[in-house]
């Protein structure tokens, strides 16, 4: 992990600005909330300190997850195309394991804070009472919500492994995903509802307990599906994680 | 001149090779599209504001049809930077700014109207609220059509622009990420440009990020009419000369003081 730090800071210059880049772009999603906001008010129920809440949320995971897993969503299509993967097949560990590991992306640590800041403002505003269970929510949901977006870029290596090349179609689901539920779920109609609550389920990880925190549930839900929901990140990731297993298996190399 | 013109065919040949990933790449777009307008809906729901919704749906589509343009990349010529294969187009007898100009633009128009078109007929095939509108009239369409070109020759003379950046940095992924991301915010993609406040849209709309799509769609929808749309000819005219002419300095500049690198 040092080593590749080291690598990241090789070009100074140019990973100073890549840094930068990253504050414009996040700076520039959260600037769009900023201006809906002062345009429009309110969604629904939803005033402008749980929007921020909801966008916080889900930059914070989001970046997150691809900053440590930035060997899975990054660099995967790459390994396989090259046939690179076999070194890492021959080696005593898992796959995954050594994949994850193999890179990080501190550059994203400026995406994490804009999400933080985005967060802390949305708790001020929508005074939040924090309690030791919604810590725990609020916990539990970044935590499985970066093991959901983890599954749904393990998808995307599973097409790859099938078909070589890279697949621009998983995008849709998380990027697409993470675009959709910066705010809260039950402002769509319902076909993008379904498709994110139980296809991709970012709503049950990540807005039921953004929710519960804020304390307006959703759908009127009670208390402890705030604990419960997010657990479906879980199982939507070891459901993946048995297909990758079994595309692993059907792996050929593509080298020589 | 003609040896720009082949240069221009033959990068569209290129760009003409990936069919799939175009396919992928379209219905992905469309997604995004399908979330951005369902997202304005329900704020519109909220708060109805001055701009109508149609006008905004149009704007979103519009924008997702030609994203490709928005985005900086012809890993190429950076390749070649980095491994010192630049040396052999150095040897061409062609004034490389030229040549990679027409590169930029063969990449960006063929990239873009293969996803356009395909893209824009579904969005007309969508009901009304949610699809694509017809334009305010067929003079306001034409105008639209001439502000898109004009466009497409600032926004290339701008990436043109980061490349000899790149002959500096030798990295260009920063330099690239930052012009992006530029784009991305203050060209509309993200948030529609008439949805900005209006103070901040007198200063946006003159900048050169603006004039690629944001500019043909204002005309598109009759939020700038015909009798106006001499202004944005003009803003765009302007920002023409003025990025190329940056342009070229700069490449003739680092030209001259470019390390091969490589052996």
């Amino acid at each position: 992990m040092k080593m590749l730090m080291k690598c990241q800071l090789e070009y100074p210059l140019s990973f100073f600005l890549q840094t930068l880049a990253q504050l414009v772009m996040e700076g520039g999603e959260m600037m769009a909330v900023i201006l809906i906001i002062d345009r429009f008010d309110r969604v629904n129920q939803w005033e402008a300190g749980d929007l921020f809440f909801f966008f916080g949320i889900m930059s914070v995971t989001f970046y997150l997850t691809e900053c440590f897993g930035r060997g899975l969503t990054g660099n995967f299509p790459y390994l396989i195309r090259t046939g690179q993967l076999d070194t890492l097949l021959l080696r005593p560990r898992g796959v995954l394991t050594q994949v994850l590991c193999s890179a990080v992306d501190p550059r994203r640590i400026t995406c994490i804070a804009v999400g933080t800041v985005s967060l802390i403002i949305g708790c001020n505003l929508a005074r939040v009472q924090w309690t030791v269970l919604k810590v725990l929510a609020l916990a539990e949901a970044v935590l499985l919500g970066a093991v959901l977006i983890l599954a749904l870029f393990l998808i995307e290596a599973v097409f790859c492994i099938y078909s070589v090349k890279s697949v621009e179609l998983v995008n849709a689901l998380s990027y697409g995903g993470r675009s959709a539920c910066e705010y809260p779920i039950d402002i769509y109609p319902r076909p993008l509802r379904i498709l994110f609550t139980a296809i991709a389920p970012f709503a049950l990880v990540l807005h039921v307990p953004a929710a519960y925190i804020l304390g307006k549930p959703l759908y009127n839900w009670p208390e402890w599906t705030a604990f419960v929901c997010p657990l479906a990140g879980a199982v939507f990731f070891a459901l993946i994680y048995l297909v990758f297993q079994k595309a692993m298996r059907y792996y050929r190399s593509a080298g020589s | 001149m003609r040896s720009y013109l082949s240069a221009f065919r033959l990068r569209r040949k290129m760009e003409l090779q990936y069919r799939g990933a175009m396919l992928g790449g379209i219905i992905c777009q469309v997604m995004f599209g399908l979330i951005l307008i369902a997202l304005y809906r329900a704020l519109y729901a909220g708060k109805p504001q001055a701009l109508p919704l149609d006008h905004v749906v149009t704007y979103v589509w519009l924008q997702q049809a030609f994203f490709r343009m928005l985005l900086a990349s012809d890993p190429d010529l950076l390749d070649k930077i980095r491994t010192g294969g630049i040396a052999y187009d150095l040897c061409r007898p062609l004034n490389l700014y030229g040549f990679y100009y027409a590169r930029i633009m063969a990449q960006k128009i063929t990239g873009s109207l293969m996803r356009a078109v395909p893209m824009l007929l579904f969005a007309s095939l969508l009901p009304k609220g949610w699809g694509l509108s017809l334009p305010a009239s067929v003079p306001a369409l034409l105008l639209s059509l001439l502000a898109l070109g004009l466009g497409l020759l600032c926004v290339s003379a701008l990436e043109n622009i980061t490349m000899a950046f790149t002959m500096r940095t030798l990295d260009p992924r920063g330099v690239q990420a930052m012009l992006n991301l530029l784009m991305m915010t203050l060209s509309g993609n993200i948030l529609p440009l008439t949805l900005f406040p209006d103070s901040w849209q007198k200063v946006i709309t003159l900048l050169p990020y603006a004039q690629l799509l944001d500019a043909p769609i204002r005309l598109y929808t009759g939020d700038v009419p015909v009798g106006e749309a001499w202004r944005i000819l003009l803003i765009q005219a302007v920002w023409i000369v003025v990025l190329t002419a940056l342009g070229v300095w700069l490449w003739n500049r680092h030209q001259k003081r470019i390390v091969l690198q490589g052996g």
